[in-house]
């Protein structure tokens, strides 16, 4: 790490038990259809999930949280590809040529 | 580790750039920002054929273990923590501990792979291949590439955990445990993203 206070031990273990049991519970509303959602809610719901534990990874352990900023424009620039590309993926769903 | 190499690893740390970011750290950064792009080609051809077969995506048809997959994941997720671990126990200056945590880093990303191994044997045993059809195809394309970085992931720590050896090497070689660290917590990332598209969305 290049800046900021390094997260202690116990804090690695807490996010990985937020990352375990995010995880969990994507399965569970996936797999045992506890509650009354429609599966395309699901889908979102889970990969709401999935985005925050990926979030949890890099800001924690990846440590931009408490890098260089530099760092988090460099994450950035193919994050914004990224949803560009989806943007385009998806939006032929609602445009018929 | 004595105060020399500790010294020495102090001075890694503090290295001067124009970005304030040692080299090697952002060259890192930089590679894995091109392995998103990799990444996001592969699930947006996902995405494409899935939209465009619709209801006639033909699906995992019950073939995928949910248990498993699930099983892998969390797998995968401990051996992020694990190596993070290791990063903390190097900052102080705790090399037995570095060690510990490499090696269980190694035994946990090694577990992920005899576990896909079983996994893809079942599914050939069955006769399933990348040719069966549309979802095979995806499932093997992203898993087996995805199995590649991991096995790449496995070989770097391997080379980091080498080198913690002897001091000297150690002293050297430091920086590169958060490379490796960065690395890896990029394929558990991807694997994030994979495992619900792959074993739930159905």
């Amino acid at each position: 790490m290049t800046a900021g206070h390094a997260p202690s031990a116990r804090l690695y273990w807490i996010i990985w038990g937020w990352l375990a049991g995010l995880m969990l519970l994507g399965v569970v509303l996936s797999e045992l259809h506890v509650l009354p959602i429609a599966p395309k809610t699901i889908v979102l719901i889970v990969v709401g999930l999935s985005t925050i534990k990926a979030a949890l990874v890099a800001l924690y352990y990846m440590h931009l949280k408490t890098d260089r900023r530099l760092l988090a424009f460099v994450v950035a620039a193919p994050l914004l590809l990224v949803a560009l590309a989806l943007c385009v993926l998806f939006s032929s769903r609602l445009v018929k040529l | 580790m004595s105060t020399a190499h500790a010294a020495t690893l102090a001075s890694h740390a503090q290295a001067q750039t124009a970005t304030g970011i040692p080299n090697g750290k952002l060259g890192m950064w930089v590679f894995l920002a091109s392995e998103v792009m990799f990444f996001t080609g592969l699930i947006g051809a996902y995405i494409v054929l899935r939209m465009g077969l619709g209801a006639g995506w033909p699906g995992h048809e019950g073939h995928l273990n949910v248990v498993v997959g699930t099983l892998n994941t969390l797998v995968l997720i401990c051996s992020s923590t694990t190596i993070v671990l290791a990063l903390a126990a190097a900052e102080q200056q705790a090399v037995p501990a570095v060690r510990r945590w490499l090696l269980a880093t190694i035994l946990l990303g090694s577990a992920f792979l005899v576990i896909k191994g079983f996994e893809y044997g079942a599914k050939f045993s069955h006769h399933i291949l990348p040719s069966t059809n549309v979802f095979w195809s995806c499932y093997f394309a992203l898993t087996g590439f995805h199995a590649l970085h991991v096995l790449g992931g496995i070989i770097f720590n391997g080379w980091v955990l080498a080198s913690t050896a002897t001091a000297s090497r150690w002293t050297a070689s430091a920086r590169r445990l958060e490379f490796a660290g960065l690395y890896w917590h990029f394929v558990d990332i991807v694997w994030i993203f994979l495992f619900p598209m792959l074993y739930l969305f159905n």
